[in-house]
């Protein structure tokens, strides 16, 4: 009878302490028990295949225990992610659920484009994807072409397809840039941006600014190339091909980079075009789609090129796809350059022009997949509609599959490797 | 590959590139060549002539007035502005030319492609930095002053890589 105060705080503590040593015992164990059954399934040994329906079921949904599962906003300030958020759902050190959330840089470029003429359009429809500007801004211009049925000169068919190709490279070096920096290899982030450089340069040289070039217009491009682009081009082209070489042994056969790449993510043919991916991604699992090759528009029907695959569909193909791609672009310049005849660059269209009404979908092959544009035309000088599908906005659905069930610190590997950008996917 | 090769193979790449030059732009000694006198625009042809897309020049005995640079940047960036100015020319019966604010122009050149008088070019001359956004704006006094930029590098190739200069 009679116990202090004291007294009775120091018994209340002490059976705390004890109740939670208990749960901190328990909750100790079951996470041993969930870390052997993940290792079990994901420690992979070099080139085998792991399928997601392989997992615990308890890691497949988000159905386990309360208090658990924790949650984590990856982004939207720049965490590598861009301006994206990605809310992940980690049970110890395995993703269990995601839920991207795109949308924060949404800019309603389809709807400008219905309050300006068809020549003011150019300069901002590149603005979502600087990096690519020629990429997504193509298949704008082969749309109103179709649909005002402008034809095309010659000479301006080879200028687009050179431009197209050296704004893939520096879409690509920019890429594996980041790519590197991602995976904590610093060289591999200098390297590739200090010899983007020189594709930069001959851009610049033709269309006179390094990044948002507004060079495109419907009816061709707007100015000719200088007298000494072509050799200035091979010269650079060689050197930069020289380059592309040494990147084999400083990263993509470095066994560093292998480890944190191979077998993970891995995405099978079938579910890549269920899930509707495109360009590298989708050539990494083994489906052999270019729309160079489809759907040929411009000269690309007259050129001799591969399209390159993997049958992996890990991220480690993924990262593989764009370099193949690079010397497949240099390919593709040099042979244009061989081709190219002299004549007009331009047809000459009135100071505000007009298309008939119509409509026409077209699209082209970018650096990150396929950019499609429908383009509806009521006959005035501004466009009724114009309705973009980027290749970034069609990666989200692979994004939450293969993330689901890889390691978190796996998650910078296979997010970049869809090659996903903000600011192009919200348009 | 097995790992310790691998990775020694990897570094001795990296580290051949200690004795090759640096190919960096110094750039306050050095600027960059650029093709041509600017980019220009020939109405006659319809087609642009190469050159680099920097601050523009207006040449004041060609300009009349007629306003469609200004109608060309209004769904671009709105940053042509048509002002009065004090001298009278004959072929400029409005007295009115433009002026270009720094601070919205995106260098795209298509004020340049709306000129059918040969008035309105590109230069090469790229240093527009200011203290304050008023500085940014550019009279047609000052946009008819032609700045001799001095690009004095290029990209040289040869056994050793590339560099500038």
């Amino acid at each position: 009878m009679g116990k202090s105060t004291e007294e009775l705080y120091s018994e209340a503590e002490k059976k705390l302490r004890q109740e939670h040593g208990r749960a901190v015992k328990q909750i100790r164990e079951e996470l041993k028990t969930t870390k052997q059954k993940a290792d079990s399934s994901l420690h992979l040994k070099k080139g085998s295949k792991r399928d997601l329906t392989d997992f615990p079921k308890d890691m497949q949904v988000e159905e386990s225990e309360e208090g658990r599962i924790l949650t984590i906003n990856v982004g939207p300030q720049h965490p590598g992610s861009g301006h994206f958020r990605l809310v992940v759902q980690v049970d110890g050190d395995i993703i269990v659920g995601v839920d991207p959330d795109p949308g924060y840089v949404h800019r309603g470029e389809e709807k400008m484009c219905e309050y300006r003429n068809w020549i003011q359009n150019i300069p901002h429809l590149e603005r979502p994807m600087i990096a690519d500007s020629c990429g997504i801004l193509y298949p704008f211009c082969l749309a109103c072409e179709e649909i005002a049925n402008i034809e095309v000169p010659q000479r301006a068919k080879y200028i687009r397809v050179i431009m197209s190709e050296i704004n893939k490279c520096i879409f690509e070096l920019y890429w594996l840039g980041i790519y590197g920096i991602f995976l904590g290899h610093s060289t591999m982030f200098m390297w590739p941006m200090g010899d983007r450089e020189l594709l930069i340069d001959l851009a610049e040289m033709a269309t006179g600014a390094r990044v948002t070039h507004a060079y495109f217009v419907p009816g061709g491009v707007r100015n000719d190339l200088p007298d000494s682009f072509k050799d200035r081009a091979i010269r650079q082209l060689d050197y930069f091909k020289h380059r592309l070489d040494q990147y084999k042994d400083i990263f993509y056969t470095n066994p560093l980079f292998l480890d944190r790449t191979e077998g993970v993510g891995i995405l099978s043919a079938n579910d890549a075009i269920n899930l509707g991916v495109t360009g590298p991604v989708l050539r990494a699992s083994g489906v052999e789609h270019d729309i160079r090759k489809v759907e040929p528009y411009d000269v690309y029907d007259q050129l001799d090129f591969q399209v390159h695959t993997m049958k992996t569909g890990d991220t480690y193909a993924r990262a593989y796809i764009p370099y193949l791609e690079m010397y497949e672009s240099i390919n593709i310049i040099k042979q244009c350059l061989e081709k190219i005849p002299i004549g007009p660059v331009r047809t000459k269209l009135g100071p505000n022009p007009r298309g008939p009404a119509g409509e026409s979908f077209k699209r082209v092959e970018a650096g990150r997949g396929e950019v499609a544009y429908y383009v509806v035309s009521d006959g005035t000088p501004k466009p009724y509609r114009v309705k973009i599908s980027p290749p970034s906005f069609r990666q989200i659905p692979a994004m939450s599959r293969l993330l689901k069930g890889a390691r978190l610190a796996d998650m910078p590997a296979i997010y970049w490797s869809l090659n996903y950008w903000p600011v192009e996917a919200d348009r | 590959m097995s790992g310790v090769s691998g990775i020694f193979k990897a570094i001795q790449s990296g580290t051949k590139h200690l004795l090759i030059r640096r190919f960096t732009l110094r750039y306050p000694e050095q600027k960059l060549k650029f093709v041509g006198d600017g980019y220009q625009f020939d109405p006659k042809e319809g087609v642009g002539i190469a050159g680099y897309k920097g601050r523009h020049i207006l040449y004041h005995d060609k300009c009349t007035g007629c306003q469609l640079c200004a109608i060309a940047c209004e769904g671009i960036a709105e940053a042509i502005g048509m002002v009065k100015i004090d001298k009278q020319w004959k072929h400029n019966k409005k007295s009115i030319m433009p002026q270009i604010d720094y601070g919205k122009c995106v260098f795209c050149g298509l004020c340049v492609d709306a000129c059918p008088f040969y008035a309105l070019f590109m230069t090469d001359d790229y240093e527009l930095a200011a203290y304050t956004k008023e500085h940014l704006i550019y009279t047609p006094d000052q946009l008819s002053v032609k700045v001799d930029y001095e690009g004095n590098v290029e990209i040289k190739i040869d056994d050793h890589g590339a560099t500038h200069g």
